[in-house]
């Protein structure tokens, strides 16, 4: 019996901490592997390279969550960048309203995605399929498939500044979405609204909850964490490139379902793209060759969301 | 004539239920045979027992002549037993004789003989003087010719006895009439059919035989030629009324929900007006697919109606979704908690405060603090039976799931409670407690619409009942009045009132 309940409090332990034991096991094993490691260097310079993903994670938490799914997300980030690039460099106009306006372009995208798919009923993946490649076809077409450099200095702060020489101002960034994307999923009506519907649309309906209102939105909102991620990758890149943000859709999911999202936390978000970003730091570290670290990083994939299937088994076995 | 199939003292249980106790069937060679009982009478149990879809618990089953043990579905249709189930069982997106042939494709070389197939299928069908053309694909059918397909199929495995559950269900007159053609032809050629329906015209029209159940139980065969319809319902119903009901204190007051004409454009839903009270408990009672269910999908606003107007309190509302329906305080308790009611991976918490969110909001935050105090508050006074209200639904009792739903609709503030099947998958004793959680809300001043199959239930709770058949509201019938053949006579249609 004691054993039993041992292993009880084990996989509570387990079911609470997610993805963080993950981190916690990474961290271990490098402090042994490393002496490079655990320095606030490089642990800065970690959350540095995953705060654009994280930041478009946390858009993407809400429509996995919702039940819906966007492949879009990447080229809405890199239409974002290049756009602001674009009003700033050939448009001359100022920093703030460049940005502003080519973040509302992004949150429009994203509304087009949830109307085409709610109203619409086109799945979510066809859809943002299509979507992806009409976006891709808009960046070549504005940008001629030419990087637009030479962007102001004040721009660059955003995604390449530290404030007091220490923390990175991506980091504040990130920090403040997390928090946003907490504070929204936990204690509003939309954000509790998004998971009702995720779980059970029909429920969802018949509980009074405007459904389309709610799917629409959850996209829109996608939209808008996307192209702020992608302002930030075009000032830490120092230009909008039209090929930046290729793999940051992928890696947006990858986050949410290594994070464990579907648990119903943004937090967990954060913890995906931390293991990520770890991850991709300790074979940096070890001198794994690059093609080997994205074997690695598809292993990682896979393993955590089965560590969760398992998790949610154990969960539901010791709460009998 | 020669018996094809014979069931004898075959019994089934399911968790907490009886479903058969001792039941005998025989159906001869040839013959046309009426399965008949109310709603939970045993008859789909029965079916799926011999279609070897369930596995009986003992008993005897002899099929042409020779005992045979449990089979599976596969081993009962090669055998030669047929079932076609009111949800047809096609691939919608392939040709007609591919559905005929399905699995048992003519080949050549491990080639599929396309040919072959069609002429064969063609064949049949024309020899049952069907116009179905083979190469159709099945979604281009109705619903009718959807039905012969699946009967064309069971003849092309020779079968020799052919279960149709309710198949003029969904069919319009003349379709039936083109059914009983076919019924006949299979007559001629030595199928036995078994025909489940409750309408009892057809019993006379086409049946040679018929065998009554009723709560699980054998009640007798009968000739169809040396009975009167009387003698029929007689024998359905005179289920002994065992169970107690709770004592109610309530006073009925002025109309609160009123519904005038609605209708889904005659599918299932025909011009049905009824009104209800405060204080009143309101039931529907009717044979399965009589309608009830969709009428209040279409009070509730779930689905759309075509015509008719809703009343509360003697104004007309709009209603074009739920969320107009729960503003003007209706609260719809739906048949299937599981898959409609619940959040199932959801807290009890979460579930009881998720149709008025707003009431928990502080600042425009969603507060912790109050929805624990809130969801503890309904689960202290329906006596739901959960460790703590962090419990997610799904593991829950059926009968305590019902009172997370009844508490949402509850801290809603819903004056008009509408439950469908408000017992269904709950055992004796959590029974109790919800008709006693019924009483409470009439006493309260609550209007609460309960649609049931269960004739006892609807007798046992409700202050009058409305019986609708096929879509109409066939008869009211006030407490006084009520009695189980009066009730039973309107659901088969054998007794209409106008209203």
């Amino acid at each position: 019996m004691k054993t039993k309940k041992a292993s009880n409090i084990a996989a509570k332990v387990a079911d609470k901490l997610g993805a963080w034991m993950l981190i916690i096991l990474i961290s271990v094993v490098m402090l042994f592997a490393s002496d490079k490691f655990l320095t606030l260097d490089n642990l800065l310079n970690v959350v540095r390279q995953i705060a654009v993903v994280c930041i478009g994670a946390i858009g993407v938490s809400f429509v996995i969550l919702g039940g819906g799914f966007d492949l879009s997300t990447g080229m809405i980030a890199t239409f974002a960048g290049c756009n602001a690039a674009i009003f700033m460099k050939n448009l001359g106009w100022n920093m703030v309203i460049a940005i502003v306006v080519a973040v509302l372009i992004g949150v429009v995208i994203g509304t087009v995605n949830g109307t085409l798919i709610t109203f619409l009923r086109i799945p979510p993946f066809i859809c943002t399929l299509g979507m992806q490649y009409i976006v891709q076809g808009l960046i070549f077409v504005i940008t001629k498939s030419v990087p637009i450099t030479g962007l102001p200095d004040s721009f660059l702060v955003i995604g390449r500044g530290y404030i007091g020489d220490l923390i990175p101002v991506p980091m504040i960034i990130m920090l403040a979405f997390v928090i946003l994307g907490h504070v929204l999923l936990k204690y509003t009506v939309f954000g509790r609204s998004v998971i009702a519907v995720g779980e059970n649309e029909t429920a969802a309906k018949l509980s009074g909850l405007n459904v389309n209102l709610i799917k629409v939105a959850m996209y829109s909102f996608c939209g808008f964490c996307v192209s702020c991620a992608g302002i930030v990758l075009a000032s830490r890149l120092s230009s909008g490139q039209p090929a930046s943000g290729a793999d940051l859709s992928l890696q947006a999911i990858a986050a949410v379902y290594i994070g464990g999202t579907f648990k119903g936390s943004i937090i967990n978000t954060l913890a995906g793209a931390l293991v990520w970003g770890l991850m991709n730091n300790a074979l940096n570290l070890m001198n794994v060759n690059a093609y080997w670290q994205k074997v690695a990083l598809g292993i990682i994939i896979i393993v955590a969301v089965l560590f969760d299937t398992f998790r949610a088994k154990l969960a539901t076995k010791s709460s009998d | 004539m020669e018996d094809i199939l014979r069931l004898r003292g075959i019994n089934k249980a399911f968790p907490g239920v009886k479903a058969l106790t001792d039941v005998d069937l025989t159906i001869r060679k040839g013959e046309v045979h009426a399965l008949v009982g109310e709603n939970g009478a045993g008859k789909s149990t029965l079916m799926k027992i011999i279609s070897g879809a369930y596995k009986k618990d003992s008993g005897t089953v002899w099929f042409d002549g020779k005992e045979v043990e449990n089979t599976t579905p596969k081993q009962s249709e090669q055998m030669g037993i047929s079932i076609i189930y009111q949800e047809l069982n096609l691939i919608e997106r392939v040709s007609v004789a591919e559905n005929v042939f399905i699995g048992r494709y003519p080949l050549r070389g491990g080639l599929v003989q396309w040919g072959k197939m069609v002429k064969d299928a063609q064949a049949l069908f024309d020899e049952y003087e069907l116009k179905i053309d083979a190469k159709r694909l099945v979604r281009s059918l109705t619903m009718a010719q959807k039905q012969m397909v699946e009967i064309i199929k069971a003849v092309s495995i020779n079968a020799k006895v052919i279960i149709m559950d309710e198949p003029t269900s969904s069919l319009s007159g003349k379709e039936t009439e083109s059914l009983f053609r076919i019924i006949e032809k299979l007559k001629a050629n030595g199928v036995a059919v078994v025909f489940i329906t409750h309408r009892l015209d057809e019993i006379f029209a086409i049946c040679d035989r018929m065998t009554v159940l009723r709560d699980g139980h054998y009640v007798g065969e009968k000739n169809i030629s040396e009975i009167t319809k009387s003698e029929m319902i007689a024998m359905m119903i005179g289920r002994e009324l065992t169970q107690q009901y709770p004592e109610r204190h309530n006073e009925i007051g002025e109309v609160t929900l009123e519904v005038k004409n609605i209708s889904d454009g005659g599918k299932h839903v025909d011009n049905v007006s009824f009104a209800a009270h405060r204080g009143e408990v309101l039931g529907f009672y009717g044979l399965v697919g009589a309608g009830r269910t969709e009428t209040m999908r279409m009070v509730f606003g779930v689905d759309p109606r075509v015509g008719g107007q809703v009343f509360l309190h003697g104004k007309e509302i709009n209603l074009k979704n739920p969320r107009d329906a729960i503003r003007h305080g209706i609260g719809f308790i739906t048949e299937n908690r599981r898959d409609e009611g619940l959040f199932l991976r959801s807290s009890v918490r979460v579930n009881t405060v998720m149709v008025a969110l707003h009431k928990i909001l502080k600042h425009g935050m969603i507060s912790y603090k109050e929805e624990a105090r809130v969801s503890q508050d309904y689960v202290d006074k329906l006596r739901t039976a959960t460790p703590s209200v962090n419990q997610k639904a799904m593991f829950l009792s059926g009968g305590n799931q019902q009172k997370v739903v009844l508490a949402k609709w509850l801290f809603s503030d819903s004056e008009v409670i509408i439950f469908d099947e408000p017992t269904r998958g709950i055992d004796v004793g959590a029974r109790r407690e919800i008709y006693q959680l019924i009483n409470d809300l009439v006493a309260g001043g609550r209007t609460v619409v309960v649609v049931s199959s269960d004739m006892e239930e609807i007798m046992g709770i409700s202050d009058r009942i409305l019986v609708m058949y096929e879509g109409n509201i066939a008869g009211e019938v006030q407490k006084k009045d009520f009695s189980q053949s009066l009730i039973t006579e309107y659901a088969v249609g054998e007794r209409t009132q106008t209203v």
